[in-house]
């Protein structure tokens, strides 16, 4: 299972769900999935995420279990 | 709420075209029983209401098209296609969306498919529908895309809110 930091990195980096959202492209709704781990985030998608948050991908996201 | 709408406007269409042709079949079936001596004459109202109710919905439908694709193309950030915008059911405002979309389809197709099965079957139960219930093939044909568009808007919906 893919878990992931959005909601830990959206509140150090002060954001909300609908400001991140607009950044991002996505509706806020996508936000909430994301952070409930109920959707997993095109290669694109989670690009743009990390560009936000000015971290790699795999810190963001990675497998249940993995080392970070 | 957009989608919503966009599926009620849509049902109407097609409840609204099936009143229109049972309006116009039940009148000219009534001169072919005359014509062909089942009957000795008959007497009917004629209205165009139901014509000018499907030109209406049909009008309405036509300009909530014209405007999605009008707000589309000024969007460009959504990086979204014009073809993902033929059918206004279809909610491309992000990848999720269009995922859910996909999904919601395929629920809808699959329900078609099935009930598509027992309207066709059901024409065996009623052998004289053409001349007793002139109505059902229209309402039974116009019911298809009606509960498709239907079951389509429930599976959107719920697997929207997960």
């Amino acid at each position: 299972m893919l878990v992931n930091r959005v909601k830990e990195l959206r509140a150090r980096f002060n954001l909300t769900q609908g400001e991140l959202a607009k950044r991002i492209g996505v509706t806020r709704q996508t936000i909430v999935s994301l952070e409930k781990g109920s959707y997993i985030p095109s290669l694109l998608l989670a690009m743009n995420i990390a560009e936000v948050f000015g971290e790699p991908i795999e810190s963001i996201f990675y497998k249940e279990g993995d080392d970070e | 709420m957009r989608l919503t709408f966009t599926v009620i406007l849509r049902s109407l269409l097609f409840v609204s075209l099936a009143v229109m042709v049972y309006d116009s079949v039940r009148v000219e079936q009534k001169f072919e029983l005359l014509g062909r001596g089942y009957i000795d004459g008959f007497s009917v109202n004629i209205s165009n209401q139901a014509g000018i109710i499907f030109l209406v919905i049909f009008i309405l439908f036509f300009i909530l098209n014209v405007i999605q694709i009008v707000v589309m193309k000024r969007n460009k950030s959504k990086q979204a296609k014009v073809e993902d915008y033929l059918l206004p059911e279809y909610d491309t405002s992000d990848e999720r969306a269009v995922d859910i979309t996909g999904r919601a389809v395929r629920f809808s197709f699959g329900f078609i498919l099935m009930y598509t099965f027992i309207i066709l079957g059901s024409y065996m139960f009623i052998p004289t529908y053409f001349l007793d219930y002139v109505w059902y093939p229209m309402f039974s044909t116009a019911s298809i895309p009606v509960f498709g568009l239907i079951v389509y808007l429930i599976s959107f919906k719920i697997l929207y809110a997960r």
